[in-house]
């Protein structure tokens, strides 16, 4: 959907009066326009023309739909004049030939119907930001960062918060992979988004148990338009880690019936640092030329998409596949430092040894819309499995045989495995009457996790979970929103015993097996509730929301009962933890004039049972062979921070911006009272300046930006942490569309990291052995989209 | 253009000042110190012991509010696959596949409040297990749950 500011042409009269258009100017018939607040819904005409007879004064806003289109909405103020309205030119729905492009003003439409903090890009943003992975693509927006596991692999960190506070949701299902794993990314195709929104603070109540700390919800493609076939191709290429590869998408679409498919292939080597050698602890690990030993990886997604398409009814059944492979740097696994074949693994760049994990993630999801008078219904059922190795040389820590027995049925290199299978439905009805739209929903998932290998970190488990919730926003008038909404969760999370496969000694020296962890039942319940108000003076808004989020603990805060040595830890989990519960209050207020925008989002959450991986002062002999004991504990917790967002337009075709963001973090009670969070983001801003030239003949749209990154140093730290120093990276980007025959072909380019410049991000997964983040990296990305049948929509 | 830039400038230098927070008094961020370079220290990088007998370790542990614990862990590197914490390599056996390796892990209390202590631990190396390279590893927290390790390589003949 696009909205456009309709701007007055002519006064005459008192009508309202207008004409739909497709983009090469011939007039659309039959298309249907809705005038708001009044609800008045007109046909336009053989001329495409439309007319509304006394319309009343005040803030109006027009929805033009037509079958194959884009959705059109303006907000236009009536007079005591008539208004003719400047031709309303509707796009086709063919996202593959023309960019998808989520204009700023229907950015603004969506923010002002949720009072929560928010942030939407397209998949045009995606390629201009390309990274690693979604998240890295998403980390210029404000409040967002990632967990960053080397060159590919990222997991989303909202306003400090991720791992299972985080809710992934793709094609309206949550995704469920291993949240809680540290050097385990997100299983997401980039390539097959649409539109991402990111909502930043407590969502449980859209969303249920761990949408404590937000919510990045995926959204497929745009479907194509009737009676239309054609794809698209996307190819990439970076110069850091020697990455290539490329995205096909093909489609085609009767009036009723469409299929849609897409292919995503990718490989690349080993990455680079502005650095020759590192330190693992006093150990010195040279690089050679630069690279990062064994972070090469591959990844390869397959999607099918194919559905029936009525005004009334649509039904969509997706299914994909992702699996990827990567390599963890061979020289530290985890905080230990480890001896390498630098004959074996300096041979090629490009190759995987051990270690390296695998990943596999398979989805099945139906999702039908059925529209009834001024009901909408909505239904989505879907069945996932993440299936995840990772292999290892055997080490013989602890009390392990030094040799691994040849009886044992996980084979020797196989560390850990985690067989996820999981199967969801939401359902959710929602109905317009008068000034309130009133949702209800309901939702189930059920989820049976496996382990396997021989290194132990968290139980198998069974876990059931279901929640209800209505939603109403209700509006007092234009300018005035208001939303409440509550819900009720429930769940259940069955632990399966676990038994060591070796023996300890105790003390006395008697050898026995190990009960890792006890097999235990808990369920737990929650209320949940969000308020919240938008209001729209005119150029100016603001919001206002307070709401509560819970957690459900999971099993490894439950019932871990083993030593990561990763970390060279023994996580003691507490099967009394209660759900972990947060409440906070947002702000958002800013302007939105013609040349200038402000954006001010500030928060205050406070937690009263965080719940933390506490590192004690003792070390335990027994199940913990000698290790740290670290215990799951809770504590009282205070957040608050705020993000701050400006861009100016000048001399018509430049444009500055400047994206800030702070967050501060504090236990207020337990152990580690006064001490912040792990994984705190420190302060940051992106300041950057893009300069957009008139070149419609040799390149559309076209634009160079130079961005700086700065970042202030971190020294609130918690055991095991280090504090970081600040630093400051440019980046420059430019692209652009170029007009061949009837189509455009895309292309951007960046340069990441422009200077080289060697710095340590605070939120890396490899910050705690120092390792710096990646050096200059130029991407290149191209999108050539084709046609086979129907018409070019440019 | 001066007003945008002068809000720019007031916008960064308010989220900076912010941002750059005192410091926290009375929190504890060091990591406490096993001092590689005391007197007496045993057993260092390269170190050589003797099976079945006995050795003693020393180590001079600091920090700078108050110990926690401490543990040792002496297990067997035939194979070479780790690396001590340490700068320099020693010289290496070749590599084998181990029959009967030594393994020993011990944890040990501090007494409370302490800022520095001198561990002595005597460690008896049994005669019947295998000779060859070993790593000594100690790890020693401080009351606030920060932890330090040292890897040290070892020769048991």
């Amino acid at each position: 959907m696009i909205l456009l500011f309709a701007l007055p042409a002519k006064l005459v009269g008192q009508t309202l009066s207008g004409k739909v258009v497709s983009s090469t100017g011939q007039p659309l018939t039959g298309a249907t326009i809705t005038l708001m607040p009044e609800k008045i819904a007109l046909p336009s005409d053989v001329n495409g023309t439309f007319r509304f007879e006394a319309v009343k004064k005040g803030r109006h806003s027009l929805r033009i739909s037509f079958v194959g289109y884009k959705t059109f909405a303006s907000l236009f103020i009536m007079s005591s004049d008539s208004l003719l309205l400047k031709d309303i030119i509707l796009r086709a729905e063919e996202g593959q030939l023309q960019e998808i492009t989520i204009k700023e003003d229907y950015q603004q439409l969506r923010r002002q119907q949720v009072s929560l903090s928010m942030e939407i890009v397209g998949a045009d943003y995606l390629r201009r930001n390309l990274g690693g992975s979604l998240m890295q693509s998403l980390e210029k927006l404000p409040g967002i960062k990632t967990i960053g596991i080397g060159s590919g692999g990222s997991k989303p960190l909202i306003r400090g918060l991720g791992f299972n506070q985080v809710v992934v949701v793709e094609n309206g299902i949550r995704h469920e992979g291993q949240q809680w794993c540290a050097d385990h990314a997100l299983e997401i195709d980039q390539f097959a988004a649409g539109r991402v929104e990111v909502i930043k603070g407590p969502s449980a109540f859209l969303y249920g148990s761990e949408a404590i700390g937000g919510a990045v919800d995926i959204k497929p493609a745009v479907l194509p338009a009737g009676h239309t076939a054609g794809g698209s191709a996307d190819l990439m290429a970076k110069s850091n880690n020697g990455l290539y590869g490329g995205s096909v998408n093909l489609y085609a679409r009767k009036q009723r019936v469409f299929a849609d498919a897409r292919m995503t292939w990718q490989e690349y080597g080993d990455y680079r640092v502005p650095a020759d050698t590192m330190y693992v602890y006093d150990y010195a690990v040279p690089l050679h030329e630069n690279r990062l030993r064994n972070t090469a990886g591959q990844e390869r997604n397959v999607h099918l998409r194919t559905g029936w398409l009525t005004s009334q009814f649509q039904s969509v059944f997706y299914l994909s596949h992702t699996f990827s492979q990567s390599g963890f740097f061979a020289n530290a696994h985890g905080l230990e430092p480890r001896r390498v074949d630098l004959d074996l693994h300096d041979r090629s760049s490009r190759d995987m040894q051990l270690p390296f994990q695998q990943v596999s993630h398979t989805k099945i999801i139906s999702q039908s819309e059925f529209r009834y008078g001024q009901n909408r219904f909505d239904m989505e059922l879907g069945y996932q499995r993440n299936f995840r190795q990772e292999h290892s040389q055997y080490v013989n820590h602890g009390y392990m045989p030094p040799v691994y027995p040849s009886e044992q049925s996980a084979p020797e290199t196989l560390e850990r495995a985690y067989d996820k299978t999981v199967f969801s439905a939401n359902f959710k009805n929602e109905l317009t009457y008068k000034n309130h739209t009133l949702t209800i929903g309901t939702s189930g998932e059920q989820q049976r996790n496996t382990i396997g290998g021989w290194g132990f970190l968290i139980p198998a488990f069974t876990q059931t979970s279901a929640g209800a919730f209505i939603l109403d926003k209700f509006k007092v008038n234009e300018k005035l929103l208001l939303q409440g909404a509550l819900r009720y969760d429930l769940g259940r999370i069955h632990i399966r015993e676990y038994n060591d496969w070796f023996t300890s000694q105790s003390e006395s020296g008697n050898s026995t097996y190990l009960t890792r962890a006890e097999a235990i039942t808990r369920t737990f319940k929650n209320v949940n509730w969000s308020a919240g108000l938008n209001y729209t003076p005119g150029k100016f808004f603001l919001k206002v929301n307070a709401g509560s989020s819970f957690r459900m603990p999971i099993a490894k805060e439950l019932a871990a009962n083993g030593i990561n040595y990763h970390y060279f830890r023994y996580e003691k989990g507490d099967p009394s933890l209660s759900a972990e519960k947060s409440y906070q209050l947002d702000l958002g207020t800013g302007i939105n004039a013609e040349k200038f925008t402000a954006e001010l989002t500030p928060f205050l959450n406070y937690f009263p049972n965080y719940i933390y991986l506490n590192p004690t002062a003792r070390h335990d002999y027994f199940y913990g062979a000698g290790n740290q004991v670290f215990n799951y504990a809770q504590s009282r917790v205070l957040r608050y921070g705020s993000e701050l967002q400006l861009t100016y337009r000048f001399l018509s075709n430049w444009n500055a911006s400047l994206a800030g963001e702070y967050l501060y973090t504090r236990q207020l009670s337990g152990a580690k009272r006064g001490y912040a969070l792990p994984f705190s983001p420190p302060a940051s801003a992106l300041a950057g300046i893009t300069y957009k030239p008139n070149w419609d003949k040799l390149l559309t749209d076209a634009y160079f930006t130079l961005d700086c990154r700065l970042t202030a140093r971190q020294n609130r730290i918690v055991p095991p942490e280090r504090p970081t120093p600040a630093y400051q990276v440019f980046s420059f980007s430019a692209g652009g569309k170029v007009k061949t025959g009837a189509q455009y072909i895309s292309v951007s380019l960046q340069v990441q990291n422009t200077w080289n410049t060697r710095y340590l991000s605070h939120t890396s997964f490899y910050r705690l052995i120092g390792l710096p983040e990646a050096g200059r990296n130029v991407i290149l990305a191209v999108k050539i989209p084709f046609v086979i049948k129907g018409k070019s929509t440019s | 253009m001066k007003y945008i830039k002068q809000l720019f400038v007031t916008a960064a230098i308010a989220l900076f000042t912010t941002a750059c927070d005192k410091d926290e008094t009375g929190i504890d961020t060091e990591y406490p110190v096993i001092d590689a370079n005391a007197p007496g220290t045993f057993p260092v990088q390269c170190s050589t012991v003797k099976r079945g007998e006995k050795f003693t370790f020393k180590a001079a542990f600091s920090d700078n509010m108050a110990l926690g614990s401490y543990s040792l862990d002496i297990h067997h590197n035939f194979d070479h696959h780790t690396h001590s914490t340490e700068v320099s390599d020693c010289s290496t056996d070749p590599v084998k596949k181990p029959v009967n390796p030594f393994l020993l892990i011990k944890t040990f209390d501090i007494p409370e409040s302490q800022k520095a202590y001198a561990a002595i631990q005597e460690i008896e190396v049994p005669a019947d297990i295998d000779p060859g390279d070993y790593h000594f590893m100690i790890r020693l927290t401080d009351k606030e749950g920060w932890q330090t390790l040292r890897g040290i390589s070892i020769k048991i003949q």
